[in-house]
């Protein structure tokens, strides 16, 4: 479903992201473990075509995102490490507002369904955003992934500076989604998370995926060992 | 899809309630201009009104003089026998003309308010009652009055840089831009739906309240062309606002941050409205100066001394000549005073011309140059089509000036013979005495002048909105 294909990046001479082969299938989880600085945005961002490849391509259901920027975005849901949504609008009327835009028509009721599902309470849907934490921002960001029945989500750096219970409540919608069928790539600091939820992780570091493993392969214990390691020069 | 976004772009809008406090200032800016417009019109009007009321009561008290005269039964003096063609033209039977202020003069009070509407015209030469040397230069755009055109030139533009200068910026800034650019929509449309709501609520209040208010002020919107010249205003005023709304779209499209935006797009501003028109100004009065109002007054005065040494040179020389013509006090029986009057009105004239000759082509050249180069600013284009629909522009003036030209021979050419021929006037003659009638100016000429300027405002606007819409597709979300 995500597919990168000799994807490089640079900026001015400095290379952000050498070229990367990666794929993501259907109900796989793909963590993206790294610094801060590795490549983890720049590698997001080249799927959103939010920047330009300087080579290879970023395919999302086999779509090239640069070709088709609007067909494959239809396929994707984004969520920031903040979901930034507009402060003056009820998180609905957010919800309402983004969905459309992926050209979806929905009742008020269809979307109020849809940010329970994401885990908002149902209080908290006609209140402004402005009054939201950043745990509630990010159940309206995957309303907005379940309303446009996305087939491949990005996330980065979803759960930093959430609480581990809101962490936890997270990482089962992404469980749920992914069951459902959606490829997830999340790239995260939270090793715990990746060990969790992912199914794969890979480790980046100066703009090389330096290595993948499979996550049931794995230990907590090790996982972090190995991802020590390899942060050593 | 539009609609949605529009829909919610609204609801953001709303709860900024900034735009709106500058919307409602523009509102009563807007309404303060036209209720200013109208009273200048109504003004205007009430001095015509009075000037033609002096004028028939005089001709009434005039009949009913000769009638006394004629009779018998009263004496005067030469200078106050309305009888004597010289006293009459020169003096006691002056008529006026008149330029009644256009149907939609309060669109737009421009010159209106330094340029003479009226004069009383008589048989002595043009300069003596026409002191139209004083021109102010067209492109004086910020002289004058508060009116609607100040508010639609200067502040319009200034609300929609404050309604767009952060249009994407903002958005950007808030991280809300990345989470819609998620969503299979495109930056064009996105911005499309944003302009197209903000330009409809500012273009809705400015054109609304404009009409309105000129409409409450008593516009003869029912005159014949009013309805196409307030067609084409609103045109003006819709092209002009869709300059500075794509200005802000080509800003927001350099990715810059919102406060280099407003600080660029003020800069443009005050380029573009007040010191483009400005430095033109003063370039245009550097590079074909007008003689001196001080010159061609002087000369006037110096001409006017010669003439009347000579005149009284030739005066006293008739005198000697014949002592039996010199004034008898009696009425009707005045010396040639008529005939040297005349003469010295010509020798005055003749002087006079190369000094105003000079005048009017420096000032000729200057409107040249003005034309040619008003399209180095929207702000000056829209400017002078504004007054030219309003009927305060310079085309209208110079057409009045010709009509006041044309009507001062005829006032001449039927006095002078009479002068010469010392024929006296009768009540009859005041029946055929020649009449002005302001004949409007050529409504096809101002609407072909007009939708050139509509041309020419598309102009910046192409030049602006084709890179504009090129660097919004390079526009880069991250990185």
């Amino acid at each position: 479903m995500l597919e990168a294909n000799q994807l490089s990046k640079s900026y001015n001479g400095t290379t952000a992201l050498h070229p990367l082969n990666l794929k993501v299938e259907p109900g796989e989880v793909f963590c993206l473990l790294g610094a801060n600085g590795a490549g983890k945005t720049t590698t997001i961002n080249l799927f959103l075509n939010f920047i330009a490849p300087s080579s290879g391509m970023a395919a999302v259901g086999g779509m090239d995102v640069v070709k088709h920027p609007l067909e494959s975005k239809r396929l994707l849901a984004y969520i920031p490490e903040q979901v930034m949504l507009y402060r003056n609008l009820t998180g609905l009327e957010n919800l309402d507002y983004f969905t459309s835009l992926a050209g979806g028509k929905h009742t008020q009721n269809e979307l109020r369904g849809f940010l329970e599902e994401a885990g908002l309470a149902r209080a908290d849907a006609d209140k402004r955003v402005g009054a939201y934490s950043k745990g509630m921002r990010q159940k309206v960001g995957i309303a907005i992934a379940i309303a446009k029945k996305a087939r491949a989500l990005l996330l980065d750096e979803p759960t930093s500076g959430l609480d581990p219970k809101a962490s936890n409540e997270f990482s089962q919608l992404l469980k749920k989604l992914s069951g459902d069928g959606a490829a997830i790539l999340m790239a995260t600091h939270d090793l715990f998370r990746a060990k969790e939820t992912g199914s794969r992780c890979g480790i980046m570091k100066h703009g090389h995926l330096v290595a993948t493993y499979a996550t049931a392969d794995l230990g907590h214990a090790e996982l972090e060992r190995i991802y020590l390691e390899h942060m050593h020069d | 899809m539009l609609a949605q976004i529009m829909k919610y772009e609204w609801r953001n809008l709303q709860a900024d309630r900034m735009p709106f406090a500058v919307a409602a200032i523009l509102g009563l800016a807007i309404a303060y201009g036209a209720a200013n417009g109208s009273n200048w019109v109504r003004f205007q009007q009430s001095n015509i009104d009075a000037a033609l009321k002096e004028q028939s009561t005089r001709m009434s008290s005039i009949r009913a003089e000769m009638a006394k005269l004629n009779a018998g039964e009263k004496k005067v003096s030469a200078f106050a026998d309305p009888r004597l063609p010289q006293s009459f033209g020169r003096n006691m039977g002056l008529h006026y003309v008149v330029m009644p202020p256009a149907p939609l003069g309060s669109l737009a009070v421009g010159q209106s308010d330094l340029q003479p509407y009226y004069f009383k015209v008589s048989t002595n030469s043009k300069e003596t009652f026409v002191n139209n040397d004083e021109i102010e230069n067209p492109v004086h755009l910020l002289a004058g009055r508060f009116d609607l055109a100040f508010a639609v030139l200067y502040l319009f533009p200034l609300v929609i840089l404050a309604f767009s200068y952060n249009i994407v910026s903002a958005e950007k800034e808030a991280g809300t831009l990345a989470l819609a650019l998620s969503q299979p929509v495109g930056l064009g449309r996105l911005i499309t739906a944003k302009v197209v709501l903000r330009a409809m609520f500012v273009f809705a209040v400015s054109i609304l309240i404009s009409v309105a208010g000129v409409a409450a002020g008593g516009a003869a919107l029912s005159a014949e062309g009013a309805l196409p010249r307030l067609l084409l205003w609103v045109g003006v005023t819709v092209l002009y606002g869709a300059f500075w709304f794509v200005l802000a779209i080509g800003m927001n499209a350099l990715g810059r941050s919102s406060a280099t935006n407003a600080m660029v797009l003020a800069g443009v501003w005050l380029l573009l409205v007040v010191i483009i028109p400005a430095v033109l100004n003063v370039a245009v009065k550097a590079m074909y100066p007008v003689p001196s109002r001080i010159e061609l007054i002087q000369a006037i005065r110096v001409a006017g001394e010669e003439s009347t040494r000579e005149g009284s040179k030739l005066l006293a020389r008739y005198m000697e000549d014949h002592p039996e013509m010199a004034p008898a006090g009696s009425s009707g029986s005045a010396p040639d005073f008529g005939t040297l009057l005349v003469a010295l009105n010509d020798a005055t004239e003749r002087k006079v011309r190369p000094v105003l000759a000079r005048f009017d082509h420096q000032l000729q050249q200057q409107q040249q140059f003005v034309e040619r180069f008003r399209y180095v600013s929207p702000a000056i284009v829209a400017q002078s089509a504004i007054q030219d629909l309003a009927g305060s522009g310079t085309h209208r003036y110079q057409h009045f000036l010709a009509q006041v030209d044309a009507y001062h021979r005829r006032w001449r050419d039927y006095f002078v013979p009479r002068i010469l021929r010392k024929q006296q006037l009768t009540g009859s003659d005041l029946d055929l005495l020649p009449q002005f009638t302001y004949q409007q100016e050529d409504n096809a000429a101002v609407m072909w002048r007009c939708t050139q300027a509509l041309g020419s405002l598309c102009v910046p606007l192409i030049l602006l909105g084709v890179p504009a819409m090129l660097a919004l597709r390079r526009y880069r979300v991250a990185g």
